[in-house]
């Protein structure tokens, strides 16, 4: 099947549960929305499906196009096609952008193949003209040094060189002020495909305006607990989280 | 065969007409090697090196190599392309000067095998060769080097002129169980500008040696000069580096070592600053792996005051090797506004490394900014997560990581072409390792 | 200045008001020197049994075996000569459970210091040592019911040798180093407590030392042992008169912290400045378990302490936190130890120093984590202040890591007050004086807090009089 599917999650950090037996489907072709209060989860999942250590899967799929990712190291599930946009991007003394971008392009090649540097460093300019990002970025240590915005476009940026099936993007718009938000959307929406899937991790409605999704889920303790259109959105800013949990306290 | 223990080295090394103070220093030297006793473990300036290890009874000096190892090494001897001059030495034996530019000669410019301007400028000579020893441990070695050395380059620059191209001293060993003392010996005149690379190679990945090299820069005042030392011996070789920075008013000096080779390398690396407002930065980057042993000891003396030293020694060990880094910032009484910098930086790769950081301060002045740092752990969890999400592979994302470490000290290089060479020499060493 | 109105409720005690003495009247007297049969002398006014005789004996010929560390240390060092101090020296051996009891010059003294007082408002016991022998030793009844022990050690070694001997002398062997094997071949006095499994002391206990004859060295021996659970806070405090011959002060202090235990040590040394004050200090943490030196070095001509915590169990934290004053003729050469023996363990060092006049201040520091061990930190900061031109002050630390995510850090600063600072404040109508006391007290203002309130009151001021006469 054509989707990233999770499938009755539990996962657990130092023996207390975060996610409980919780399920999403995201076809390729669409852009869905994961909103929720603080600590209810969602960077969790992203992070477990990105395959970090930290956390106990104790039950539970996630599949990309039918093929199983849960177990996998982290380089095999880039491979296998997702892209997580960090929260808080790492920032890598020493290693510059170019150079960096490029060996994650290089490990995705099947061997004895290399990389066509002028080519390589047109698609790199190009992408970064579209980011209004600085060309002289590219000889810049990975992050050091960058402010929240440009660490959050230097994220766009290698989803867009790095031509990922699933991208995750977890809170990419906490710390930018609006015109970096216009400018990190409009490289998003560059990127809406039908051959793409987007899971976006918020937890303002504000991204949203401009990265506008075809459902909205609602996130509460450990699982989904609300779905709908992308008016959901406006109507959880408006009723604020505090609805979401009398809502779904007592039922979640 | 002559070896080189207390009881059978006997006479100095002696060439045809050496001139008689340098006859007393070498007798000096001598002494000094049979009296000072040998290090032991409750030695202070020896703390945490394994003095069990330290064995030069078994090397003496070798003759020259034959005519194609000697061209093969010179065909090798080809880290820069772009230099003022060259000297390479096998087995302290010299197999090629090329000497400075005409145009540079004419400006006074001295580029020259030690016994050749031991012949001709006794005077320069006299004042400045073999007059700095070691005081961070191996005095006793630097005796040994001042009784028997006779390989190395003297470089003079007048006053005030400029060279913009390096001078590059290759020195190799070749010979099974040879022992070599290379000397290098740079005075930089008021306002003179030069830059000298050293480079230790060994022939093959077997032959055994020892080396007591040393170092002696003048930096006079105004002066401006980069040195750098690039030391890759093969893992059979006991090396030990005495060098010493002198600095003048308003001088600046640059040290930059990388240090790779040798299965243990004792680095002593002593800068003085005697003039106000000298600046001076010392550089290094060491891989250590297998059983290596790199132990690294600094001084930065400060005995003229608004004058600045900065440190930054970068460690990177594997397998079971083990580095030393003792550091001492020491700011004498009057040297005022002195700014002082010393950072030690170790990375552990592997749980059977052992890295030891002896960072110290001894400050007699009170209006100073003097700070030290040392930091040891292993690569960072998150930041490889991070790059393995971006899908590098596990092995390829530590190696990005760790040219990352080294990157800091690398890109203060100032040559493209050594600096690509230097990653090259530690790719070399890496790639077996992790990739 | 903004402390004045609390400086009424300070405990005073400064390097004057220490500055006194009472006429020599000793019952008990070793003599002068150093030999098997002061060793022995000890043992019979003491009534010993033979392990601690034997133990005594061994420590001596280690004592004298052992070379003086000038190959690292001081050479002042070799100013203290041995065959001139007398070393026992006691009007009696039963400590008095109450002040009336206590002979009147030794009241006195102890008054004048204001012990008694402290005892009434916030300690939960006190022992207060005069020369080799505690005059005075008492402990709130209660806690006594709940089984804790506050005794000397010659007692402790005597009533509870099964709880003590354990340890005595384990966490410090004798031959730890010559000033360890010294005290161990001559100790008399200090304290001796064991806090039962589970009992959390509110308020501290307190031991007071005191030197009152010349030529005398004081060797008290403390063992503290924390019990799982427990937790137990500690405080030290000393003085003596200032005499014209150097005095010699070496004490050994074991801490163990069973279980999840929790010992805090706290010391404010306000020796005379012609004290040797050479003293080994080590605490053993168990799993889960905390040890904590507060370390105040004001007084002494050379100090010689380094504050160690063996974190031998799984998830154990050690902490020195340390503050030095350096004054003309002082050299002030303290430090830490960090050893760490088990995964997940954490420690933290955080060294102030200031040197005034032509004082020096000496930091030396040990962390150690061998290869087997995983997730250990150790997180060391030194400052060091200099006041004027000829003030010094070095860092020597050592640091040896390897194991799995085990990550050392060691940062170290040397600063001064600027002009413009003192400027600053004198604008707004301070003295120069003021301005420094002021500037030198926000220095160490975040170490301070960590201390009991009545004690960071009394070394602000303590503070303050230092810096007196340091300006100009």
């Amino acid at each position: 099947m054509n989707a990233l599917e999770i499938k009755n999650l539990n996962v657990s950090i130092e023996g207390q549960s975060i996610l409980k037996d919780f399920s999403l489907t995201i076809p390729k072709g669409e852009v869905h929305a994961l909103m929720g209060p603080n600590g209810t989860g969602k960077s969790t999942l992203a992070k477990v499906m990105a395959g970090h250590e930290d956390y106990q899967v104790e039950s539970g799929t996630v599949t990309l196009d039918g093929e199983n990712i849960l177990g996998e190291e982290p380089d095999v599930i880039a491979h296998a096609g997702l892209f997580l946009a960090f929260q808080y991007p790492l920032e890598i003394p020493g290693v510059s952008i170019a150079n960096f971008i490029r060996a994650a392009r290089a490990a995705r090649l099947p061997n004895g193949e290399t990389i066509n540097a002028v080519e390589y460093y047109k698609e790199l300019y190009e992408k970064m003209d579209a980011l209004k990002m600085d060309r002289k970025f590219t000889a810049r240590s990975l992050n050091d040094g960058f402010s929240g915005g440009e660490k959050k476009r230097c994220e766009i940026l290698q989803m867009s060189m790095l031509d990922p099936a699933y991208c995750v993007m977890d809170e990419t718009d906490s710390g930018l002020d609006i015109d970096a938000l216009k400018t990190v959307s409009e490289g998003v929406n560059l990127m809406r495909g039908p051959e793409r899937g987007f899971l976006v991790i918020t937890h303002y409605q504000r991204l949203l305006d401009y990265i506008v999704p075809d459902v909205v889920h609602v996130m509460f303790d450990g699982r989904i607990v609300h779905s709908g259109p992308a008016e959901l959105a406006h109507e959880l800013e408006a009723k604020g989280y505090d609805w979401v949990k009398e809502s779904f306290a007592t039922t979640a | 065969m002559n070896t080189l223990s207390e009881n059978t080295m006997n006479n100095p090394a002696k060439t045809a007409a050496e001139p008689g103070w340098l006859a007393e220093r070498r007798a000096e030297g001598l002494a000094q090697f049979k009296t000072l006793p040998a290090p032991a473990p409750n030695d202070e300036l020896w703390r945490f090196a394994s003095v069990g290890r330290l064995k030069i009874d078994d090397y003496a000096p070798t003759g020259a190599p034959d005519a194609a190892t000697a061209e093969a090494l010179l065909e090798r001897s080809n880290l820069v392309s772009e230099r003022a001059g060259r000297s390479v030495y096998v087995d302290d034996h010299a197999v090629c000067f090329e000497g400075i530019s005409e145009a540079l000669k004419a400006q006074g410019v001295l580029y020259l095998p030690i016994e050749a301007a031991l012949q001709s400028h006794p005077e320069l000579m006299e004042r400045y060769f073999l007059k700095e020893s070691t005081e961070l441990g191996s005095a006793k070695f630097f005796g040994l080097h001042a009784a028997s050395t006779r390989a190395g380059s003297v470089l003079y620059v007048p006053k005030g002129v400029e060279i913009e191209q390096p001078l590059v001293n290759y020195y190799w060993t070749s010979t099974q169980g040879t022992a070599v003392f290379p000397h290098t010996l740079i005075i930089a005149e008021a306002n003179a500008k030069a830059s000298v690379v050293d480079v230790f190679f060994s022939e093959t990945k077997e032959n055994e040696a020892l080396n007591i090299a040393v170092s002696n820069l003048h930096a006079a005042d105004g002066a401006q000069v980069f040195r750098k030392v690039v030391q890759d011996w093969n893992e059979q070789t006991t090396s030990f580096q005495l060098d010493t920075t002198i600095a003048g008013r308003d001088a600046r000096v640059k040290n930059l070592a990388v240090n790779i080779g040798a299965e243990r390398a004792r680095y002593e690396n002593q800068t003085r600053i005697e003039g106000p407002g000298a600046n001076v930065k010392m550089y290094s980057l060491t891989v250590a792996e297998e059983k290596q042993e790199f132990d690294q000891r600094t001084f930065q003396t400060h005995n003229a005051p608004n004058a600045v030293s900065d440190l930054l020694y970068k460690n990177a060990l594997l397998d079971n090797s083990r580095t030393i880094f003792s550091g001492l910032i020491k700011v004498a009484e009057g040297a005022q506004q002195t700014d002082a910098y010393q950072t030690n930086r170790n990375l552990l790769l592997d749980p059977t490394a052992e890295a030891n950081a002896l960072p110290g301060l001894e400050i007699l002045a009170n209006d100073v900014r003097c700070s030290h740092g040392a930091t040891t752990g292993n690569l960072d969890a998150d930041e490889l997560f991070y790059m393995m999400q971006r899908g590098i592979p596990r092995r390829a994302a530590m190696q990005l990581m760790v040219f990352g470490f080294f990157e800091e000290v690398i890109e203060k290089v100032d040559s493209e072409e050594l600096a690509e060479n230097l990653r090259q020499l530690i790719h070399k060493k890496f790639d077996a390792k992790i990739a | 200045m903004s402390n004045t109105e609390v400086q009424d409720d300070a405990i005073n005690v400064d390097t004057e008001k220490g500055n006194f003495s009472y006429p020599e009247d000793y019952a008990y007297d070793a003599g002068v020197g150093l030999s098997e049969d002061t060793i022995r002398y000890i043992s019979d006014v003491k009534k010993e049994d033979q392990w601690v005789r034997e133990f005594r004996q061994r420590a001596l010929e280690i004592f004298h075996k052992k070379d003086m560390p000038t190959n690292w240390a001081t050479k002042d060092l070799e100013n203290i000569h041995f065959d001139k101090i007398r070393y026992y020296l006691s009007k009696g051996q039963q400590p008095s459970r109450t002040w009336d009891e206590v002979p009147d010059d030794v009241k006195e003294t102890f008054e004048r210091l204001g012990i008694p007082e402290q005892e009434r408002k916030f300690l939960a016991g006190v022992e207060a040592q005069f020369d080799s022998e505690a005059a005075y030793s008492h402990m709130k009844e209660e806690l006594e019911k709940e089984g804790v022990i506050f005794v000397g050690s010659s007692e402790g070694l005597e009533k509870y040798p099964e709880i003590f001997r354990p340890y005595f002398g384990k966490v410090i062997p004798s031959t730890d180093n010559k000033f360890a094997a010294l005290n161990s071949a001559t100790f008399s006095g200090g304290s001796f407590i064991y806090v039962p499994k589970g009992v959390k002391l509110k308020q501290p206990l307190q031991a007071y030392f005191r030197i009152n004859a010349e030529n005398f060295g004081q060797f008290e021996r403390t063992l503290i042992i924390a019990d799982e659970d427990s937790e137990i806070t500690y405080m030290e405090g000393c003085t003596a008169p200032k005499f014209e011959t150097a005095t010699l002060h070496s004490a050994v202090v074991e801490l163990v912290a069973l279980k999840n235990a929790k010992i805090q040590y706290i010391t404010v040394q306000n020796w005379s400045s012609n004290v040797f004050n050479l003293v080994t200090k080590r605490g053993m943490a168990d799993e889960g378990a905390e040890v904590k030196w507060i370390d105040c070095n004001i007084g002494s001509r050379l100090t010689m302490k380094y504050p160690g915590v063996v974190l031998k169990g799984r998830g154990a934290r050690g902490e020195v936190l340390s503050i030095a004053l350096a004054n003309d003729g002082q050299h002030q050469d303290t430090g830490a130890k960090m050893i760490h023996l088990a995964d997940d363990t954490t420690s933290n060092i955080i060294s102030k120093s200031i040197s005034i006049g032509e004082g020096r201040s000496t930091y030396r520091g040990q962390v150690h984590m061998p290869k087997h061990l995983k997730n250990c930190k150790n997180n060391t900061e030194c400052d060091a202040l200099l006041i004027n031109t000829h003030s010094r002050t070095d860092t020597y630390p050592a640091i040896t890591t390897r194991g799995q995510n085990n990550t050392v850090q060691h940062e170290a600063s040397v600063s001064k007050v600027s002009a413009e600072q003192i400027f600053y404040m004198m604008q707004r109508g301070l003295s120069e004086g003021e301005a420094m006391s002021l500037a030198v007290n926000g220095f160490v203002h975040e170490l301070l807090k960590a201390f009991p309130m009545e004690y960071s009151v009394e070394l602000k001021r303590l503070i303050d009089m230092e810096m007196e006469g340091s300006v100009g």
